[in-house]
């Protein structure tokens, strides 16, 4: 569970009021070593295997074999809710007699600790919709295919490594995932085999595992190397739990399936493939922001002449137009990028090129409308008595004149736009900050890369800028302001 | 001649008309003058003519054929309107402002477009001004500037609003001479309140008060007429 390490005020009173009571009670009961309630640390915040039920009690996986033991070695159990950073420092101190907190077995923790016997092995695992439109059947046949896994979960880089030619799709959490694959947009998602199988369970999804377990982790339950006594009684119990059928009806009450196979998957990212993924997204980014800002000027124009309320039949389009324009400015982009893309149904790109598309249109429009306005009326008159038409007024003489107006507040569009492509990150298009937040998930280095990234939109923003301060010194230049 | 016929026009929401039955004939001149103080309906009427504004009733007619029938660019070939301010195109050069029109709605083509245009800056004097923008040369020269783009549809006519208003007491003067010059070839229309620049350029006008024609003919009677009850 090395993915969980939130911090909690709380449960650091917990831990202390759990200490309390462990000191005190001794002193009242003077029971012997062996009757003292055996104190078992686990965090809490594990769910399925270790949590807190809708009674704020401690509940799950963890807690019912920690109990089962117990019974079998015949001491109550006490847990120690502790935080996962320096858990193994409170047993190695004392604190309490062991974890039952779904601790993975490693080397190094093997160095400090014994683990009992593996209790329950889990790992990475292909999860596919029931109705399997693709006949997937393991993760070796999702060549070309889209999978997805949780962004910052160490399975999205473990398949970018071992399986290249699988798209990975990366998400804030599994139930945009479970989005995507009801709406079979995605083939399958990778995840642990067990929190995966627990989570299809509350939400009720109908998806399955296929395929054997990418890559498992053994799961045991450490003792201080000085505890052999404890850690004999453990090994024991666990034997018997597991002939016994307890852990059977364990596993099955939390996950209805039980899991096998082993095998091990570490992996790093080297700075070619983060050069690569940063260059990669930023090409994205870009691109959004290009083919967002063509659609946003080519609608704007129309808009900002129908919002200047002109003359004519283009009168009836004004209210809809306003109302669209207002909706657009006055709710956040982000909720537009989302109902565009789980609401509407639309592809990431496709949502996100089209939201910010009309967003860019709702606020260039308004930009265009003022431009329009600031253009004399004495200038359509003008036009008039040299027998322009109105398409030939519009053209030649209002539009030129309002565009020179608009540019100046249109880069501010464009500048704010290509900021705005950070958001699409949130509907899993793997621009450049998703790319980097997948790349600092495994470096947990936020600082360089979140600069890096800042540095790399500043580069395009930069000039952006100057450009249009350059446009407005010509126009000064000319005595434009004058006339 | 320009014939105006119970011109009615009354302004939307407005109580009383604006013009109240006009009729009157402007004869074909070199500069004809219309005159009256602020608020006296001039401006209206110079908008009705220009069609800017179509008359509540009545009809005004240019050489016997009422405007209402005219084609958009007829219209523009019988008569030429040079604004108050002007309203040169601040985005384009001088000789562009004197070509678009020509080019784009008149299918001349740029080259000749641009010769004729340079000619009559040349014979308006103004053709060092060429390649200027509106910003960048003088009240004075824009008001020739202003003359000289609506000469290029070759008008009949040339109706000048208040042409006076932004130009001092020696431009005035010379604006004045060098407008009877080119009034040889062009007739001018100046609708205007200021008497004693009419008197300078007109021989002949009406003088407008309150939506009604007061007083018609010379220029120098109906300024007599009009300044003697006030004296």
């Amino acid at each position: 569970m090395n993915r969980f390490f939130l911090n909690s005020n709380l449960l650091w009173l917990v831990c202390c009021a759990g200490l309390l009571v462990a000191m005190v009670k001794p002193a009242h009961a003077q029971p012997t070593a062996e009757q003292k309630p055996l104190r078992v640390a686990l965090t809490g915040k594990f769910p399925p295997f270790n949590y807190y039920n809708k009674q704020g009690e401690l509940a799950g996986f963890d807690v019912d074999v920690a109990n089962a033991i117990g019974k079998r070695i015949g001491r109550d159990i006490e847990f120690v809710a502790t935080e996962w950073d320096g858990i193994l420092a409170g047993l190695l101190g004392g604190k309490f007699d062991t974890i039952i907190g779904s601790m993975a077995i490693t080397p190094v923790r093997a160095m400090q600790v014994n683990f009992s016997k593996p209790y329950y092995h889990s790992g990475a695992q292909l999860f596919v919709h029931r109705d399997n439109p693709a006949q997937v059947y393991s993760i070796n046949e999702c060549d070309g295919l889209k999978v997805a896994a949780v962004l910052g979960e160490t399975y999205q880089q473990y398949l970018d490594q071992n399986y290249p030619s699988i798209e990975v799709v990366t998400l804030k959490s599994s139930v945009e995932i479970f989005e995507l694959l009801q709406q079979q947009r995605v083939t399958g998602f990778v995840t642990d085999r067990l929190v995966g199988s627990w989570q299809i369970k509350q939400a009720d999804r109908p998806f399955v595992p296929v395929g054997g377990m990418l890559y498992s982790e053994d799961i045991g339950i450490p003792v201080r190397k000085d505890d052999t006594k404890l850690l004999e009684q453990i090994n024991t119990a666990l034997d018997q739990i597991k002939s016994d059928g307890t852990m059977k009806k364990i596993h099955q009450k939390y996950f209805g399936l039980s899991a096998t196979v082993s095998g091990t998957g570490k992996t790093s990212m080297s700075d070619a493939v983060i050069a690569k993924k940063l260059i990669k997204g930023f090409a994205v980014t870009i691109a959004i922001a290009v083919a967002s800002l063509a659609i946003g000027f080519v609608l704007a124009i129309p808009c900002g002449v129908i919002l200047n309320k002109p003359k004519g039949s283009m009168v009836i389009l004004y209210w809809p137009v306003r109302t669209i324009v207002d909706f657009l400015r006055g709710t956040p982009v982000l909720i537009q990028l989302l109902f565009a893309w789980m609401g509407l149904g639309l592809s990431p790109f496709t949502a996100a090129i089209g939201t910010l598309g009309i967003n860019a249109m709702a606020y260039m429009a308004e930009v265009i409308r003022s431009g329009l306005m600031s253009v004399d009326q004495g200038q359509v008159l003008a036009a008039k008595a040299l027998a322009m038409n109105r398409m030939q007024t519009f053209r030649y003489v209002v539009w030129p004149q309002a565009f020179r107006v608009a540019i100046p507040p249109l880069m501010n569009c464009v500048v704010a736009l290509t900021k705005d492509t950070a958001l699409v990150a949130v509907i899993s298009v793997s621009e450049v900050i998703r790319e980097a937040q997948a790349i600092i998930s495994v470096t947990f280095e936020p600082t360089k890369y979140y600069f890096i990234v800042a540095v790399m939109f500043f580069i395009v923003t930069f000039p952006l800028m100057k450009f249009a301060s350059m446009l407005e010194r010509r126009i000064a230049q000319r005595g434009y302001s004058r006339d | 001649m320009i014939e105006i016929r119970d011109l009615i026009y009354t302004y939307p929401n407005a109580d009383e008309p604006a013009l109240k039955q006009l009729s009157v004939q402007f004869p074909r001149e070199n500069v004809f003058a219309v005159l009256g103080q602020s608020g006296s309906g001039k401006t209206t009427l110079l908008n009705c003519i220009a069609r800017f504004l179509t008359p509540t009733s009545g009809s005004i007619h240019i050489d016997d054929k009422n405007i209402a029938d005219m084609t958009a660019l007829e219209f523009r070939h019988t008569l030429g309107v040079v604004f108050q301010r002007l309203n040169l195109f601040p985005h384009l050069s001088v000789l562009r402002n004197l070509t678009l029109a020509p080019e784009k709605v008149f299918g001349t083509s740029l080259s000749d477009a641009r010769k004729q245009a340079r000619e009559m800056l040349e014979r308006l004097g103004i053709g060092d001004l060429a390649d200027r923008y509106p910003a960048q040369i003088s009240g004075g020269q824009a008001q020739r500037v202003a003359i000289a783009r609506g000469l290029m549809l070759q008008p009949s006519y040339m109706l000048l609003d208040e042409p006076t208003s932004a130009l001092d007491a020696q431009t005035t003067q010379d604006f004045a001479a060098w407008l009877t010059e080119l009034s040889s070839e062009t007739s001018f229309i100046i609708v205007t309140h200021d008497l004693p620049f009419a008197e300078m350029v007109a021989s002949h006008g009406v003088y407008l008060s309150q939506g009604e024609i007061q007083a018609t003919g010379n220029v120098a009677d109906i300024l007599q007429q009009v300044q003697q009850p006030t004296s």
